[in-house]
């Protein structure tokens, strides 16, 4: 058994700014992760960072109402306007640090324009931002010295008298199982893009954080609101970034017409994501679509631009699309990628749940609402990141420790048992494929009653079916096989959430979209759902969303 | 077939054995060699002048080029180590326009301008390429069957592969198993065979060099191999140079002979082992050319 | 099409404590990668297949193995670049130079220690401004070619020094050295390059150029620690043999045009190195009777006074 002040689960960028946040006031800090730091999904980030600079005429308000507007009037708006009042600090503060961002001719950060953002603020590395940054914070906790429990997996969280103090964990290299005490927990988990198939997710966001905080009682908010990316690479789901568009992309249809011109005259291509990936499911559903996909046409943007500014992205396009985009406008397509609800939290991080906290996409403040704007998650993590550490570190002081010892993991060392011993029966990727493909058809870009109740049924369908999982691997060692089917279990906690809010919700807003019912409604709907698991079954609940000087308008773009 | 010639530093001092079986080889081959024109080129740099001053080694091998358009020849080089480094100042001088220039202007004084038509070629390319293997196959007048040959490169050669046209002929990654296919010997794979010899750090760390040597002549003769070819000097001078170091500190007896890729097909062209100096070897290649039945 | 794919299998906790290759086979389409494939085996054919995977997409380094005895990334290796001509199997191993844990994972302790060694945190000096250190454009794009590094171990793997030597730092840690040597706000940089000038580090590289063609981002890592070597010795860390070895080579060209391969070795080492000296004396025994020793009295080329001007010209641009 060990114990530490403050455990973190996830080490993105989340994960990793609430660390440092927390060991610069002096507590017992550790991290796990089921992966090596720098293979966190945080990596895959390409656009940029937002961020209202004063000293570039720029204001935090103008940010804010962008993300408000963004957020399609779901966001909470004191907790966007404390990150957009933040933002700046943070994005010099990961400067300070060693991030390479881009400069201008004077030699100061450097700007690209970015969906739904009437001004650019955007601040950016080439197009592997989040790539950059992570390497950047990693590079911090290699000098701050915070242990780091790596290649660990996080099996549950444990909960004594109401209160998280701590988790289970089992390294993963040798299949050891330890029960880890920690006065505050955070969760850094990360998104749940792999419930989804395809998705521009890595495949381990399988939603683990919000599993583990789901099963602990914690609720999960806005699980309905699910982005679809408006340009990722059919099959692979590979991601395009928006700083494509941010730079001049056009959007075509097999027309060769901009076709968000006449959806969006102000900013076109640069509307927010789910305006954008409604407009191309249009365009496709209306038999203006190409195989499936519109067109995204950098070509006029030159060589020396792309290279400088996109190199990433070329290189992905000829490596999964094989076109060349300095001469070949890219298929691409809406696909899902982010997740803008999750584990209920406020402003420090806070659950429902005393002595857990959420941090980062696995968390739902909400500062992204019905739709996350570009450039706005690095932003997130970052801000919540550093809070919830300080929070946690803070409220360290005046907490002991559970009463708990080594039989607290009796219960997963069962369980881990019990699935060895499963003779065989179902395949864990054949039940992942019917759960993603049976998400990406019901619960995408448009949505309907009857698509949603089967959606729902498939879950069920799964569930039982998960019950016959067969692991193949009996080993100890680096069991990834164990390793895929307890994630599939989180998974499917997540699916059934996100199909139950979606159905409950009867309008439409951000992303989620439903054709039975295409109005949105202020009156009876501005407000969270919330999903509480209970003993049997589960709970839903609200929580108005919190409106300060903007009242919600019309949304166009 | 005329080629400029460019025996670049190694064949013309501690490798004079490369130098004599190339001449006699191309005589045979009908390969033409101008060494006039060249002979006011310098080293390449090797890599090493590189480190020092990039632009300096791709002005002095601009400059070599010049020398060779002037003549109107192709170049031709027998070290790896040359072939890679002119392939690789070739790659930066001709992908940057501005470049070439700017280094046009240093090379203005003495009168020279590189127009960008040089192709640097290496003796196992034009053999394979320009040739054809059927053609060396016409010439041969002592077939080495029953030969093991393990083949060795010389990493100048086989990387960056894309600075040396492997794409746009993919021959190249093979070309030294085909020349010794050619000659009625057998081919030793074997995984070290596009690995370093360990020559660019015998004087900075020479245990390691050693090591290099060791661990490559040793897989190749416990996979049977009677002895191995390579197309580059600085190679040869570690592999053979080095192998009874090599030999005493792994306290196994190697006695694996190196040989040059001219003195190779040298031998099935019916040349004297004498007159290309393979009695001249530091590893005796006496046993070897037993075997074939030829009088060293 | 059809696949085969001859995958190196290695169980620590069976008796048999040798690693074996399984074979397996797939019908695939023309796109597909060999991540693709090993994915399909691990959940269509054989469960208990390990290895690491996340992304997909080249980006979080996870993949990096050897593919038919070349470090990449499973991921962005398409089936069609490697598929071996006579219908025989795609070869898949675990990246070499580091400890096997079981099937293609690999232990990457010693990998991160290295990277930890060279201190890759940026060290500035003096206060903080209020807001961001201005730095040019041209250093941060430049920067980004090394930042480009997402650590994916296929460098350390197909080093040819690592392979007799893991003192050596390897290409990683040297290349993420340069990102802060290279980095305007970083002021460690005489620190850097005296602790890089150590052993291990940038002069036991042997420029074999494996870290520059296996590397699936284009980082370079070798160029990179050439210009270390240059930076080192512009910093006046002068008394290596390696410095000594490139200045000597760069003065034998300046003065004749070409190398004068008797005196290189005695001038890298140094001529006091009483050590050095003797165990040249049976290398130099050895040459001499083959005929073999450079000539002692070492001559000019034709016209190597334009070869000095240009020495003159170039060097004065530095």
């Amino acid at each position: 058994m060990y114990d530490h002040d403050v455990l973190i689960v996830g080490a993105g960028l989340a994960g990793m700014r609430a660390a440092l946040a927390a060991t610069d006031l002096g507590v017992d800090v550790a991290v796990v992760s089921k992966v090596h730091p720098v293979r966190s999904h945080s990596n895959a980030a390409q656009g940029g960072i937002n961020a209202a600079l004063t000293d570039r005429g720029d204001d935090w308000r103008d940010h804010a109402y962008d993300t408000i507007k963004g957020s399609d009037f779901l966001g909470d708006q004191d907790a966007i306007e404390l990150m957009c009042r933040e933002a700046g600090e943070e994005v010099i503060s990961m400067e300070h640090m060693g991030a390479i961002f881009n400069r201008d001719e004077e030699g100061k950060l450097g700007t690209r324009s970015f969906g739904g953002q009437r001004q650019a603020r955007t601040f950016f590395v080439a197009d592997f931002t989040g790539q950059a940054l992570l390497h950047v914070l990693y590079e911090q906790i290699i000098k701050s010295g915070v242990r780091v429990y790596e290649e660990w997996f996080v099996l549950s969280l444990i909960i004594d008298e109401g209160r998280c103090g701590g988790a289970i964990l089992m390294e993963i290299r040798t299949g050891k199982i330890e029960v880890v005490r920690a006065k505050a927990v955070i969760l850094a988990a990360g998104g749940l893009g792999r419930v989804f198939e395809p998705s521009t997710n890595a495949l381990i966001c399988t939603g683990d954080g919000m599993g583990l905080a789901y099963r602990a009682g914690a609720p999960l908010m806005d699980m309905e609101m699910v982005q679809y990316h408006p340009t990722t690479l059919k099959g692979s789901g590979v991601l395009i970034s928006e700083g494509a568009r941010g730079e001049g992309a056009y959007l075509l249809n097999s027309e060769g017409d901009r076709f968000m011109l006449k959806y969006a005259p102000e900013f076109k291509e640069l509307a927010s994501r789910d305006v954008v990936s409604r407009c191309e499911q249009t365009e496709i559903n209306e038999g203006r679509g190409i195989d499936g996909c519109v067109l995204l046409d950098l070509r006029h943007l030159g060589e020396q631009v792309i290279n400088e500014r996109l190199s990433q992205i070329r290189e992905l396009a000829m490596d999964f699309a094989n076109v060349d985009m300095a001469k070949e406008p890219v298929p691409v397509q809406p696909g899902m990628h982010y997740q803008m609800g999750g584990v209920k939290a406020d402003v420090d991080g806070l659950t429902n749940l005393p002595g857990l906290y959420a941090a980062g996409e696995v968390a739902c403040v909400s500062v992204h609402g019905g739709n996350r704007l570009g450039a706005n998650s690095l932003l997130d993590t970052l801000v919540f990141g550093r809070r919830s550490g300080l929070h946690a570190a803070e409220s360290v002081r005046s907490i002991k420790h559970v009463n708990v010892n080594d039989s607290a993991s009796d219960s997963d060392r069962k369980i881990i048992q019990d699935l060895l011993e499963n003779t065989p029966g179902e395949s864990f990727g054949q039940l992942r494929s019917d759960l993603g493909s049976s998400m990406n058809q019901h619960l995408a870009v448009y949505r309907n009653e009857e698509g949603m109740q089967q959606a729902l049924k498939n879950i069920t369908d799964v569930k039982e079916r998960f019950n016959d999982v067969y692991v193949a691997d009996k080993t100890k060692t680096f069991n990834t096989n164990l390793m895929f089917t307890l994630e599939m279990g989180f998974m499917i906690e997540c699916a059934e959430s996100i199909a139950l809010s979606a159905i409950e919700r009867t309008e439409s807003r951000g992303a989620h979209t439903r054709e039975d019912m295409p109005e949105r409604d202020d009156e009876n709907w501005l407000k969270h759902i919330l999903v509480t698991k209970k003993d049997e079954g589960h709970e839903i609940s609200y929580k108005d969303v919190v409106i300060t000087d903007w009242q919600p308008t019309v949304r166009q773009y | 077939m005329r080629y400029a010639f460019y025996p670049g530093c190694v064949s013309r001092g501690a490798c004079p054995e490369l130098y004599t079986a190339t001449l006699e080889v191309c005589q045979i081959l009908g390969i033409e060699l101008d060494e006039e024109s060249l002979k006011g080129a310098s080293c390449t740099g090797a890599g090493v002048l590189q480190e020092k001053n990039e632009r300096l080694g791709d002005t002095l091998n601009a400059r070599t080029f010049a020398m060779a358009e002037k003549s109107g020849l192709p170049l031709m080089t027998i070290c790896s180590t040359c072939q890679g480094v002119m392939a690789q100042a070739n790659q930066r001088l001709l992908k940057n326009p501005d470049y070439l220039a700017s280094i046009n202007n240093d090379l203005r004084e003495e009168g020279l301008e590189y127009k960008g038509t040089i192709d640097p070629k290496h003796l196992l390319w034009i053999i394979v390429e320009d040739l054809g293997l059927e053609f060396l196959e016409s010439k041969i007048v002592r077939k080495l069957s029953g030969l093991k040959l393990a083949p060795f490169y010389g990493c100048y050669i086989v990387r960056p592969s894309e600075a040396l046209g492997f794409s746009e002929n993919p021959g190249r990654k093979q070309a030294l198993e085909g020349v010794i296919e050619a000659v009625g010997a057998e081919v030793v794979d074997f995984p070290g065979k596009s690995l370093c010899c360990g020559f660019p750090i015998l004087t900075i760390n020479p245990e390691n060099s050693i090591k290099m040597v060791g661990n490559h002549t040793i897989d190749a003769k416990e996979r049977g191999a009677d002895a191995m070819v390579t197309p580059c000097p600085l190679c040869h001078l570690n592999l053979d140079g080095y192998q009874p170091n090599a030999a005493s500190v792994t306290k196994k007896e190697i006695d694996l002979p190196i040989i040059h890729l001219p003195q190779l097909v040298g031998l099935a062209l019916g040349i004297s082992p004498e007159k290309m100096r393979l009695n001249k070897h530091i590893v005796s290649t006496k046993k070897l050319l037993s075997e074939l039945a030829v009088t060293p | 099409m059809e696949v085969k794919f001859n995958v190196r299998r290695y169980d620590p906790e069976s008796t048999n404590t040798v690693s074996h290759f399984q074979e397996y086979q797939l019908e695939m389409d023309d796109a597909s990668t060999v991540l693709d494939g090993l994915i399909r085996i691990r959940e269509e054919i054989d469960g208990t297949l390990s290895l690491r995977c996340s992304c997909r997409s080249a980006i979080c380094g996870s993949c990096a193995m050897r593919i038919n005895g070349q470090a990449g990334l499973a991921c962005n290796t398409k089936i069609l670049d490697v598929i071996p001509e006579n219908d025989s199997p795609i070869t898949v191993e675990p990246l070499g130079n580091l400890p096997l844990i079981k099937d293609l994972i690999v232990d990457f302790q010693p990998f991160w220690s290295k990277v930890e060694a060279v201190e890759p945190w940026l060290q500035p000096e003096g206060e903080e401004p209020e807001s961001e250190y201005i730095a040019p454009n041209e250093d941060m794009l430049h920067l980004a070619g090394v930042m480009a590094c997402i650590m994916c171990g296929a460098c350390v793997s197909d080093c040819t020094v690592l392979e007799v030597d893991d003192r050596f730092l390897g290409p990683a840690a040297l290349a993420k050295a340069y990102r802060f040597v290279g980095d305007p706000r970083d002021d460690a940089d005489d620190y850097r390059l005296g602790r890089l000038n150590e052993y291990g580090g940038v002069w036991d590289c042997t420029r074999c150029m494996q870290c520059v063609e296996v590397c699936p981002k284009g980082v370079a890592p070798m160029d990179r620690i050439m210009v270390l070597r240059d930076k080192a010795m512009e910093a006046g860390f002068t008394n290596t043999n390696g410095a000594r070895h490139a200045k000597a080579f760069s003065d034998s060209v300046r003065h004749s045009g070409w190398l004068d391969e008797l005196r290189l070795p005695i001038k890298s080492f140094g001529i006091f190195n009483l050590k050095a000296m003797i165990a040249l004396i049976p290398t130099g025994i050895r040459a001499q009777m083959n005929g073999k020793r450079p000539p002692i009295f070492h001559k000019s080329i034709p016209g190597a006074e334009n070869v000095r001007k240009i020495f003159d010209k170039v060097e004065s641009k530095k």
